[in-house]
C-alpha cells in the first residue's frame, strides 16, 4: 500500500470469495471431476503387518467383464524415490507406487485392478488372493528399536534418525534446582482425518506427451517435481492441479503411492485413471502423527524460575519415511519446540526415530509441537503446583519478557518479538481468571469435579529460506511467489504456488492485492493449486502460505500498480506522484482527469501504439515476484480450559474453550478466527477422543469413524478467541502464520485442566487422549492406592 | 426369501445393513426392499398396548403422540439413537431384526416385554423379546421371516420410567445403558423392570435386582447395593471403546440412574 | 452381468429416468449418473454426514440408500436450494458467518440444518449442537457452522410468526 493509503480490505471480515461456489455445490473437488473415458482403480491391501509377497492371484479377476488390467510393481519399471535429508546417520526409505516384494504396513497396496468402472474394479480386487510368508510384526516402537528383524533390509537398524543435543550447563541447572519434576509422557497416534479422502485423476495426453495429475493435495509444487523425476519426464510435461481441496491438515503435503500408480497407468494406457479413496483406505494409508513417548524432566529453582530441560523423544514414524519431509520431520520438531517460549537457557534432547509396522507418519497440524507443549505445560504445572505458585503466574515469571527479545530457546530456536506475556495478560482478562477460579472453588464444594487449565506456547511459521521446514530436508521451502496483472479489460488476476484447502486464500490474497492496486476485492481472481501456473512452488504447509505468498502479493501488487501509474500518467500526461487509484479509477489529484483500469489495459494492450516505443519493451500491466521472510516469524498463544468430568461416569466436558493469540495484523480476522477454531477442535480431539490404535499384529483397529473418534458439533464448546493485532516487524505486511496453533495449545491447556479438576486424587495427566476409559482406570488406582 | 435361502437380505431403512454392504462384509444375490410393503409404518394404539409396523422409522416413533402419551420412555429414548438423519430412514424392525446388544430399540423391547409379530412360509408367530435375541448380531428371526411389527404392551397406571445410557459422542452406541420402569404403593416399590444395554451379549433384564428392589423405598442404602449387583451381574466386553471393567462400572451408574428418574416420575404421577 | 431396473424419480424438481443396477449407491446416481457433484463422499458408512440429501423432504444418507430406494422419490440435494447470486437464506448465513472453510463437509450440513430450519422449533445453541451432531466437520470447529444456523433460525421464526411462507432453507 502507498504508507497515505489506508487499507480498505485488509484487516476487515470480507465474506469469502471461494464461498458462493461451495455452498451451491457448484465446487470442482477431485472426485467431481469427470473426464470421457476415465478408467477406474481398487486396490488390493495388505491385510498383514509385515510379511514377505509370495504370490499373487489375478486369474478369476482378470476374467471378469470390464477389467481392463491388473498390476503388480512388477509392472512397474520407475526407481523408488527416497526422502533423503542431510542429517548424520540418516537412514531412507524408498516410495515406490506398489509393494515390491515384502508389505510393511496393513493397508500398503500390493496390486491395482483396472477397470470401466469403481464397482466393477472392487469386484475383481474382491477376487484377488495374495500369498504372504508372515515376518515378525514390529509395532511397539521400542520393540522396533532394539530388534534384530529390520523392516528394510538395508539398514543398519530400524532407527531412522538419531540425535543429541544439548545447551547450556543442564547438569548444574539440576543441581541447583530448588525442585525436580518429572513423567514419562505419551501422545498416541492420530490421523488428520479430512472430510475429503485423498482422491487422484491423471490424464496423459498421448499427443503432447504430457501428464496432468489431479490431485487432493497440500503441495502441487512438490508432487510435481516428484513425479517428473519418478516418470522422467520434463517438468514442463507434468501439470499437478489441486482444485478444490477438502481439508488437508497436513494429511494431503506428502507425495503418496497412489498418485505415483495413477500417473503410470494413464501413461501406459493412453486413457484418464483415476483413484478415490474410501474412509477405510484413509484410515490405514494416509500419513498419521503425533505418535510419541517422552520422558522429560524440569529444574526450577525456589521462586519458581525454570532451570534446566532434559528430554528423551521416541518417535515412531510407521514404516516408511515420509516424502519430502522425512522420518525426521516430527520427533525432532518436538526435540526443538520443547523449551516453549519461556526462558530456559538449559537444555538437552535425545532424539529417536523408529520404524514400525505401522501406517507412515508425516506432517498432522502443530507438528510435533501439539506434544512438545503437552509435556512441558505438564511439567510447568506440577512445578507450579509442588512450589505452591498458581499457573498462570508459574508463567508470568518464566515467559520471554518483551525486552528480551530476539530470544535464542534452549533447542537454538530464536523467537522474534511476540506477545508471549501479552497473551497470557489478555486470556486472563478474557476469560476473567479470578472468577473462574471462584467458579471453580463454588465447584469444588458441591462436589463437582472441575478443572482450569492454561496452556502458553510459541510457533514458527512463515518459514523462510535460512530454516528448514524439515531439519535435513533437501528441499529449502524458503519463498513464495505471486503475478499480479491487468489484463486488457481491466480485470485483475493474482496467480500463486500456493495451494488453498479451506483456508480461504483466494479470499485473503485478493484481499492484498486489492488493497496493493486500490480495486475491489472481489475483481480480483486468485488462481492457486496448479503447478503449470507458476514456476516454481511447494504449497500451502506449516502454517506459511499467509506469510510467505501474502509478501509476495503485496511486492507483485506493488509493482504492478506502479506499472498503472506509469501507462496512466502517459496518457494523462500527468505525473506519476500526481495519481490516485480508488475503487480501480485512476485519477489526477486537483484536477478531473480520470481513467478506469480497463482503459489502462486496453490502451497498453490494444494500442500500444499510444505509447513510445521506448516504453513498449516494458509495456505490461504484470508483475513477478518472490518473498523470501529469511527466518519466519514467530506466533504465539495462551490457551484457557475448564473442563469438568463426571465423578461417576469419568466423561469430560469441556465447559469453556478461551485462546488469546498473537498472529501478527489480522489479513481478515473471521477467517482467523475460523482456522483457530478448528484447529482447537483438532486439539480437543487429540486431548479427549481421537487416537488411532494397533492390535499387537498391527491390525488398525480404529478402522472406521465410529472407531475413531472424532468429536462432533455435540461435544465442542462454545470458542473464544481474542487477538493482540499488532503487525509482526520482521514480515512484509507484519503477518504471522496461524493455522496449527489451535492444535498445539489445546491438548496441554485440557490436560492440565484435568489434572487440576483430578487434584484431589493427586492424578497426573500423562497419556492423550485422556479417554474415559484412561480417566477411569487413573481414578481406580488412586482410590484403591489411598485404601 | 425362501427361494433365495442364504442369498438374500431384506431391506428397509438400511442404515445398518447398507454399511455392510459397502464395506463389502456382505455380499447377497437379493435385496428385498420391504420398505413399502402397504401399512407397515403404521403405528396403532390398540386396548392391551401400542402396536407399531417393523417399518415404521425411528423419527416416528419419537414424534408419534400416542407413543408420547402413553408410552413416554420410547420418545424419550428415541432421541439417543444415532442422528437425525439416520432417524429419518431407519426402522423399527431393521434395528431389532440387526440386533445390536448396545441398540436403544431391543433395549426397549426387552424392558417393555414387547411382543414380537413374525411372519414367514410357515405362517404367523409371536416372539418375546425376552427370547428374540440370541446373541450380538443374532436373533430368533429366520431368513425366510419377516419381522412385521411389535406391540408394546400397556404400563400399568402411575408408572415412572428412566432411561440412561454412556456414549463418548452424542449418538454413538452407547458404552453402557439401561432402562427402567416401576410403580409404587405406598411408598414402595409395587413392580419394577430394569434392562441392560452393552454390557452383554444381548440387552437384557436382571431380575435379581428387580426381586431385590420390590417392597423397598429407593434410598440410598437400596440404591448402593443395585448398583453393586448390577455390577455383579452383567458380563460385559472389551472392545476400542471401552473396557470390560469400564462398561460393567456405567453399568451400575446407568442403572442407578434410570432408577432415579423412574423413582422420581413414579412419585409425581 | 446384473440386471437393471429402471426408476423414475424427482431430483431438484426434475424428473429423470434411468435404468440401473440395483446396488448402484444414491451417492454415485446422483454424482456419477446425473452430475450432481455437490454432494460429498466422506465415508460410506454413514457417520459423516457429507452426503446428507433430503429424500421426500427429511435429511437422509445418500450413501446408505440405494438409487432404486428413491424410485418414485423426491431427492433434493444442495443444488436445488440455492443459486450463486441467488443464495438461500442457510446458504447466506453460512457465507456470512464463516460456517465453511474447504466446503466439502457443507452440501450435507446444509441438508441437515435445512431439516432444522424446517422444523421450525425454537432451539438452544447446545440443541442446535446436538441436530448437527451427524455431520462432521473437520475445519470450523463448528462454533460458525452454529451461529449461522441459530441465526437462520431466528430468522425463519421470526418471519414465520410474521405470517410469511415456512418454506426452510
Amino acid at each position: 500500500m502507498q504508507d497515505d493509503a489506508r487499507p480498505k480490505f485488509i484487516g476487515s471480515r470480507v465474506q469469502r470469495l471461494e464461498d458462493p461456489r461451495l455452498l451451491t455445490g457448484a465446487g470442482g473437488f477431485v472426485d467431481d471431476i469427470q473426464l470421457a473415458h476415465t478408467l477406474h482403480v481398487a486396490l488390493v491391501r495388505s491385510d498383514h503387518a509385515h510379511a514377505r509377497i509370495l504370490s499373487v492371484d489375478v486369474d478369476a479377476a482378470g476374467a471378469l467383464p470390464g477389467v481392463i488390467g491388473i498390476y503388480t510393481a512388477d509392472d512397474f519399471s520407475a526407481s523408488p524415490l527416497h526422502a533423503t535429508s542431510r542429517m548424520k546417520g540418516y537412514q531412507s526409505t524408498g516410495i515406490t507406487a506398489l509393494a515390491e516384494g515384502k508389505v510393511r504396513f496393513v493397508g500398503e497396496a500390493i496390486a491395482a485392478v483396472v477397470a470401466e468402472s469403481r464397482y466393477i474394479a472392487e469386484d475383481a480386487a474382491g477376487l484377488i488372493t495374495v500369498g504372504y510368508a508372515p515376518l515378525p510384526d514390529l509395532v511397539d516402537s521400542r520393540i522396533a528399536a532394539a530388534s534384530d528383524v529390520l523392516l528394510h533390509e538395508h539398514h543398519e537398524s530400524n532407527i531412522l534418525v538419531s540425535r543429541k543435543f544439548a545447551r547450556g550447563d543442564v547438569a548444574e541447572a539440576f543441581a541447583n534446582a530448588a525442585i525436580r519434576v518429572k513423567d514419562s509422557f505419551r501422545f498416541h497416534r492420530k490421523t488428520p482425518l479430512a472430510i475429503e479422502n485423498r482422491s487422484y485423476l491423471a490424464d496423459f495426453n498421448k499427443g503432447k506427451q504430457a501428464l496432468t495429475l489431479y490431485s487432493s493435495t497440500q503441495v502441487p509444487g512438490v508432487i510435481r517435481d516428484a513425479l517428473a523425476e519418478v516418470l522422467a519426464m520434463p517438468g514442463h510435461s507434468v501439470r499437478v492441479v489441486a482444485p478444490d481441496v477438502g481439508g488437508g491438515f497436513g494429511g494431503k503435503a506428502s507425495l503418496y503411492p497412489e498418485e505415483i500408480l495413477v500417473s503410470l497407468l494413464s501413461r501406459k494406457l493412453g486413457q484418464p485413471v483415476k483413484w478415490t479413496s474410501d474412509r477405510l483406505e484413509d484410515l490405514l494409508t494416509t500419513s498419521q502423527a503425533f505418535d510419541e513417548a517422552i520422558d522429560a524432566e524440569l529444574a526450577v529453582d525456589k521462586d519458581g524460575h525454570l532451570l534446566g530441560l532434559k528430554a528423551e523423544i521416541l518417535g515412531d514414524v510407521g514404516a516408511y519415511s515420509i516424502y519430502p519431509w522425512t522420518a525426521a520431520l516430527e520427533p525432532m520438531q518436538v526435540a526443538g519446540f520443547l523449551p516453549g517460549p519461556y526462558q530456559l537457557a538449559n537444555y538437552q534432547a535425545e532424539v529417536v526415530a523408529v520404524t514400525t509396522n505401522k501406517t507412515p507418519a508425516g506432517p498432522y497440524r502443530g507438528v510435533g509441537r501439539p506434544a512438545a507443549a503437552f509435556v512441558l505445560e505438564r511439567l510447568i504445572d506440577m512445578a507450579a503446583q509442588r512450589l505452591d505458585l498458581d499457573p498462570v503466574e508459574m508463567r508470568r515469571r518464566n515467559l520471554v519478557q518483551p525486552g528480551q527479545f530476539p530470544y535464542r530457546t534452549g533447542s537454538g530456536i530464536v523467537w522474534d518479538q511476540s506477545g508471549f506475556i501479552e497473551c497470557l495478560e489478555l486470556a486472563c482478562k478474557g476469560v476473567n481468571y479470578p472468577a473462574l477460579q471462584a467458579e471453580r472453588s463454588v465447584a469444588r464444594q458441591a462436589g463437582r469435579w472441575f478443572g482450569v487449565g492454561v496452556a502458553s506456547y510459541a510457533e514458527l511459521t512463515g518459514i523462510g529460506s535460512r530454516m528448514s521446514a524439515a531439519p535435513g530436508m533437501p528441499i529449502n521451502t524458503g519463498t513464495e511467489t505471486a503475478t499480479v496483472e491487468v489484463d486488457a479489460s481491466g480485470a485483475v488476476r493474482a496467480t500463486f504456488g500456493v495451494a488453498s484447502h479451506g483456508q480461504g486464500l483466494e479470499t485473503t490474497l485478493a484481499q492484498i492485492v486489492a488493497d496493493e492496486l486500490s480495486v475491489p476485492v472481489d475483481s480480483v481472481q486468485v488462481i492457486h493449486g496448479d503447478s503449470a501456473a507458476v514456476t516454481h512452488s511447494t504449497g500451502t504447509y506449516a502454517s506459511r502460505s499467509a506469510v510467505l505468498a501474502g509478501g509476495a502479493a503485496h511486492l507483485s501488487g506493488q509493482a504492478v500498480r506502479d506499472k498503472v501509474l506509469e501507462a496512466a500518467a502517459f496518457m494523462l500526461e500527468a505525473d506519476t506522484d500526481d495519481l490516485d487509484i480508488e475503487d480501480g479509477i485512476i485519477s489526477e489529484r486537483g484536477t478531473n482527469k480520470t481513467l478506469s483500469l480497463a482503459e489502462v489495459g486496453r490502451a497498453v494492450y490494444s494500442e500500444m501504439g499510444r505509447f513510445p516505443l521506448e516504453m513498449r519493451a516494458e509495456l505490461d500491466l504484470r508483475a513477478t515476484k518472490f518473498y523470501d521472510p529469511e527466518f519466519g516469524t514467530t506466533t504465539s498463544a495462551t490457551h484457557i480450559a475448564a473442563v469438568e468430568i463426571d465423578p461417576e461416569t469419568f466423561i469430560v466436558t469441556v465447559k469453556r474453550f478461551l485462546v488469546a493469540e498473537d498472529c501478527g495484523r489480522l489479513i481478515n480476522p473471521m477467517i482467523v478466527d475460523g482456522q483457530v477454531h478448528g484447529g482447537i477442535v483438532q486439539g480437543i480431539g487429540a486431548a479427549l477422543y481421537e487416537e488411532v490404535v494397533h492390535d499387537q499384529n498391527g491390525q488398525a483397529l480404529s478402522a472406521s469413524l465410529v472407531d475413531y473418534v472424532a468429536p462432533s458439533a455435540a461435544e465442542t464448546p462454545k470458542l473464544e478467541v481474542l487477538h493482540l493485532d499488532t503487525a509482526a516487524l520482521g514480515t512484509l505486511g507484519g503477518y504471522r502464520g496461524m493455522g496449527e496453533g489451535g492444535t498445539i495449545g489445546a491438548p496441554a491447556a485440557i490436560a492440565n485442566a484435568i489434572t487440576d479438576a483430578l487434584s484431589h486424587l493427586n492424578i497426573n495427566i500423562s497419556e492423550l487422549p485422556a479417554t474415559p476409559e484412561r480417566i477411569y482406570r487413573l481414578v481406580t488406582q488412586a482410590i484403591e492406592g489411598d485404601t | 426369501m425362501a427361494s433365495h435361502a442364504g442369498e438374500a437380505k431384506l431391506i428397509a431403512g438400511g442404515q445398518s445393513l447398507m454399511p455392510m454392504l459397502n464395506f463389502r462384509l456382505l455380499d447377497p444375490a437379493l435385496l428385498v426392499d420391504i420398505s413399502r410393503l402397504p401399512a407397515f409404518d403404521q403405528i396403532t394404539a390398540g386396548e392391551r398396548g401400542i402396536t407399531v409396523g417393523g417399518g415404521a422409522r425411528h423419527y416416528a416413533l419419537m414424534r408419534s403422540p400416542e407413543l408420547a402419551e402413553r408410552l413416554p420412555i420410547i420418545s424419550h429414548t428415541m432421541q439417543y439413537v444415532a442422528h437425525m438423519a439416520i432417524r429419518n430412514r431407519g426402522t423399527i424392525g431393521g434395528s431389532l431384526a440387526h440386533g445390536d446388544p448396545a441398540a436403544e430399540l431391543p433395549l426397549l423391547a426387552v424392558l417393555l416385554d414387547a411382543e414380537i409379530h413374525i411372519t414367514g412360509p410357515a405362517g404367523d408367530r409371536t416372539a418375546r423379546a425376552e427370547d428374540f435375541f440370541l446373541a450380538p448380531l443374532t436373533t430368533d428371526l429366520s431368513e425366510d421371516e419377516i419381522l412385521t411389527a411389535v406391540t408394546f404392551p400397556n404400563l400399568a397406571a402411575g408408572s415412572g420410567w428412566g432411561f440412561e445410557e454412556i456414549a463418548r459422542r452424542s449418538g454413538d452406541f452407547a458404552l453402557a445403558g439401561a432402562g427402567a420402569v416401576l410403580t409404587l404403593h405406598h411408598g414402595a416399590i409395587a413392580d419394577v423392570r430394569l434392562a441392560m444395554m452393552g454390557v452383554d451379549e444381548t440387552p437384557r433384564r436382571l431380575p435379581a435386582i428387580e426381586a431385590m428392589l420390590l417392597g423397598r423405598a429407593w434410598d440410598a442404602g437400596v440404591r448402593a447395593a443395585a448398583v453393586r449387583q448390577v455390577r455383579e451381574q452383567v458380563n460385559p466386553m472389551s472392545d476400542l471403546q471401552a473396557s470390560a471393567d469400564y462398561r460393567r462400572h456405567l453399568a451400575g451408574v446407568v442403572a442407578g440412574r434410570a432408577l432415579d428418574a423412574a423413582w422420581a416420575k413414579g412419585q409425581t404421577l | 452381468m446384473i440386471r437393471k431396473r429402471p426408476i423414475i424419480l424427482t431430483v431438484n424438481g426434475s424428473t429423470y429416468a434411468r435404468d440401473i443396477e440395483p446396488r448402484r449407491l444414491l451417492t454415485d446416481f446422483l454424482r456419477e449418473d446425473l452430475g450432481l457433484t455437490g454432494i460429498h463422499v466422506g465415508c460410506e458408512h454413514g457417520v459423516c454426514g457429507a452426503c446428507t440429501v433430503l429424500l421426500d423432504g427429511t435429511s437422509a444418507r445418500a450413501c446408505l440408500c440405494l438409487a432404486v430406494q428413491a424410485d418414485g422419490r423426491e431427492v433434493t440435494t444442495v443444488e436445488g436450494m440455492g443459486e450463486i447470486g441467488a443464495l438461500s437464506l442457510l446458504q447466506e448465513k453460512f457465507r456470512k458467518h464463516h460456517a465453511l472453510q474447504c466446503g466439502f463437509c457443507t452440501p450435507g450440513m446444509l441438508a441437515t440444518a435445512h431439516e432444522i430450519l424446517s422444523d421450525a422449533a425454537p432451539l438452544t445453541d447446545a440443541e442446535i449442537r446436538e441436530a448437527l451432531s451427524g455431520n462432521l466437520c473437520r475445519c470450523t470447529g463448528y462454533e460458525h457452522i452454529v451461529r449461522a444456523v441459530s441465526e437462520a433460525l431466528s430468522e425463519r421464526l421470526g418471519s414465520t410468526a410474521a405470517g410469511s411462507a415456512p418454506n426452510a432453507g
